[in-house]
C-alpha cells in the first residue's frame, strides 16, 4: 500500500507543481501575490472557499462527531454553514463596499481595521486574535493527518518527518505562486476531498443497507444518537448557539476566508459562489453522516483513531485507502496553506513602506508561521473538532469590533473597542484553560463574551452614528 | 418590490434562526416522527439546510447590490 501511495502521491505532487507553474506571474506586487489580482470568478471562488473551509476537520472530525454525539452534529455544522453562506451574501456586499469606499489597498482585515479605527492597536488585536486561534487549528490538522499516516504505515517515517514534508510542499508552492497557486491547488484538493468522502460514504451506506436501515441499526445500538443533545449531552442549546455564531462569523474574522470574500471580481461572482458553497457544504457533510453512523453500528466502543483507521482504510480496498490518505493530506494542506498565507497577508496589511520590501518581510513571516505550526503540531493535543470549535469561537470574538469598524461612520471614536476585544480574548483563553470558570451560573463564558461584545458594539454603533454602508455610490467591481 | 422581497428573505432567515433552537427543530431527547426511516432532527435539519440554500439563492436575485 505504501508503494501505491508513493505512486499516486507523486502524481499528486506533480499536479501541484504544474498548477504552481501556471500560476506563476511576472507581476510580483503584493496586490498580485497576496490578492491574486482581486479578479477571481465564481468557479475558482467556489473551490477555493470550499477547500479552505472544509479541512481534515470534515473528513476525520465530523464522522467521529456523528458516531459519538449523533445526528445533532448535522445542526452543529451543516445548518450553521447554511447560515454562514447567507451571511456571506448579506454582509459580504457591505464589507466589499466599505473597502472600495475607503480607497485603501486591502491586504488583510488587520490593516483595514487599523484604517477604520485610525488606531494601530485595532490592527494588532485583529492580527493577534487570528494568530492565537489559527495556529493551533493549523497544527491540529497537520497532526491529525500525520497520526493517521503513522497508523497506516507504522514505523516507516517518524511523525515529525511526515509533518515537515507536508509543510515543506505547502510552503514551496505558496512562496512560488502566491495566492493564485494556492487557489489553483484548492480546485484539485476540493475535487479530491469531495470524491473521497463520497466514495467512503457510499461504501458505508451500502454496508448498512440504505438510509432507513442505517438509522434502524443505530437505534438498536443507542437510541440517544438519533436526537439532541446526544448520548453525552454535548449538543445543548448553548453549545449549538455558540458554534453557530462562531461559524457564521468565519468569513469576516478568519483571514483565509475574508481575503477570498474581498478578491472576488464582482458582487455577482461572490453571490454565485455563496450559493454554490452552500450546495457544496451539504454535499460534503452528508457522507460524513453515513461514515459516522457506520462507525456507531460497527465500532461503537472503539477509540477515535481505531474507528477512523478501520472505517477509512482497513475496511476499504487498497486503492480507496490510498485515495483516502491523499484526500486527507489534500484537505489538511488546502486549509493550512490558506491559513498560514492569510496570516502572512495580515502582516502585510500592517506594514508600510516600499512594496518590495514589505512583500519580502511578508514571505519571511509566512515561513516563520509554517515553522511555528510544525512545532505546535508535534506538541498539541489531538481533540480535532473541539479545537476547531475553539478556533471558530475565538476568532468570532473579533466580529463585533470588525462589524463596528465596517458599519460605523465614526469607528475612530470607539478606540476602546479593540482594547475591550483584547480583554474578551484574554478571558476566553483563561476560561478555555479553566483558570477562570468556563460557566457563569448556567451560561457558558464564551457565549457571555460574544453576546456582551456584540451588544456593546451595537450600542456604540448607534451612539457614533452607524449607517449601512450606502449601496448608492458609484462603482462596483474590485 | 425587489427590496421588499430582500427584506422578506432576511425575515425568513431570522425566523429559521429562531426556530433552529426551539423544539420545532431540536426536540430534546425525541426522534419522532420519522420520515422514510429518518429521525426527526435529522430530516428537519436537512430540510432546513435546503430551505436556507433556496433562500440564499433567492437572496442573490433580489439583493440591493445586484445591479452594481
Amino acid at each position: 500500500m505504501l508503494n501505491l501511495l508513493l505512486i499516486i502521491g507523486t502524481l499528486y505532487v506533480l499536479a501541484l507543481v504544474y498548477l504552481t507553474w501556471i500560476a506563476r506571474d511576472n507581476d510580483r506586487s503584493s496586490a498580485n501575490y497576496l490578492m491574486a489580482g482581486s479578479n477571481v470568478g465564481s468557479f475558482l471562488g467556489l473551490f477555493t472557499f470550499a477547500a479552505t473551509l472544509f479541512s481534515t476537520f470534515t473528513i476525520l472530525g465530523m464522522p467521529d462527531f456523528f458516531r459519538v454525539h449523533g445526528v445533532g452534529a448535522w445542526i452543529f455544522i451543516a445548518v450553521s454553514d447554511m447560515f454562514m453562506v447567507f451571511g456571506i451574501l448579506m454582509v459580504g456586499y457591505y464589507v466589499r463596499r466599505k473597502i472600495k469606499e475607503s480607497n485603501t489597498s486591502y491586504y488583510g482585515m488587520a490593516g483595514f481595521m487599523q484604517h477604520c479605527y485610525r488606531s494601530r492597536t485595532a490592527g494588532i488585536v485583529v492580527f493577534l486574535g487570528a494568530f492565537l486561534f489559527l495556529i493551533p487549528y493549523v497544527a491540529i490538522q497537520i497532526k491529525g493527518v500525520v497520526l493517521f499516516l503513522d497508523q497506516a504505515f507504522p514505523n516507516k517515517l517518524p511523525i515529525w518527518l511526515w509533518a515537515s514534508l507536508m509543510l515543506i510542499i505547502m510552503v514551496i508552492y505558496s512562496e512560488l505562486g502566491g495566492l493564485k497557486a494556492i487557489m489553483y491547488s484548492d480546485v484539485l484538493q476540493g475535487i479530491l476531498l469531495l470524491l473521497v468522502i463520497w466514495v467512503i460514504g457510499i461504501v458505508c451506506l451500502n454496508r448498512l443497507g440504505g438510509v432507513s436501515q442505517m438509522f434502524e441499526q443505530v437505534h438498536r445500538v443507542d437510541e440517544s444518537l438519533l436526537s439532541v443533545p446526544g448520548p453525552k449531552g454535548l449538543f445543548d442549546f448553548q453549545f449549538l448557539l455558540g458554534s453557530l455564531i462562531g461559524i457564521v462569523m468565519i468569513p469576516f474574522t478568519q483571514p483565509q476566508v475574508s481575503t477570498r470574500l474581498v478578491i472576488m471580481k464582482s458582487h455577482h461572482a461572490l453571490y454565485r459562489t455563496a450559493v454554490a458553497l452552500g450546495f457544496f457544504a451539504i454535499l460534503v457533510i452528508l457522507p460524513t453522516l453515513f461514515i459516522g453512523m457506520y462507525g456507531a453500528v460497527h465500532y461503537e466502543n472503539d477509540s477515535t483513531a481505531d474507528f477512523l483507521g478501520k472505517t477509512l482504510i482497513t475496511d476499504q480496498l487498497p486503492l480507496i485507502g490510498v485515495l483516502v490518505l491523499l484526500g486527507l493530506i489534500a484537505a489538511a494542506m488546502s486549509t493550512a496553506d490558506s491559513q498560514i498565507f492569510g496570516l502572512g497577508a495580515e502582516i502585510r496589511s500592517l506594514l508600510k513602506g516600499e512594496d518590495d520590501h514589505a512583500l519580502r518581510s511578508t514571505r519571511g513571516a509566512i515561513l516563520i508561521f509554517a515553522v511555528i505550526c510544525l512545532v505546535f503540531s508535534l506538541f498539541s493535543p489531538d481533540e480535532l473538532v473541539l479545537l476547531a470549535r475553539l478556533s471558530f469561537t475565538g476568532t468570532a470574538l473579533l466580529a463585533p469590533m470588525i462589524f463596528l469598524g465596517i458599519f460605523s461612520k465614526e469607528a475612530a471614536r470607539c478606540s476602546w473597542m479593540p482594547w475591550l476585544t483584547m480583554l474578551a480574548i484574554l478571558l476566553f483563553i483563561l476560561s478555555s484553560f479553566n483558570i477562570i470558570p468556563n460557566k457563569l451560573g448556567q451560561i457558558r463564558t464564551d457565549l457571555i463574551l460574544l453576546i456582551s461584545l456584540g451588544g456593546i458594539a451595537v450600542i456604540a454603533g448607534y451612539g457614533s452614528g452607524s449607517r449601512r454602508v450606502s449601496g448608492k455610490s458609484q462603482g462596483a467591481n474590485f | 418590490m425587489r427590496r421588499k422581497i430582500w427584506r422578506l428573505t432576511i425575515g425568513l432567515v431570522l425566523l429559521l434562526l429562531l426556530l433552529t433552537f426551539t423544539p420545532f427543530v431540536i426536540p430534546m431527547g425525541s426522534h419522532h416522527p420519522h420520515l422514510f426511516g429518518i429521525p426527526y432532527t435529522m430530516w428537519m435539519g436537512f430540510a432546513e439546510a435546503l430551505i436556507l440554500l433556496a433562500l440564499t439563492y433567492l437572496g442573490t436575485k433580489v439583493h440591493p447590490g445586484r445591479d452594481e
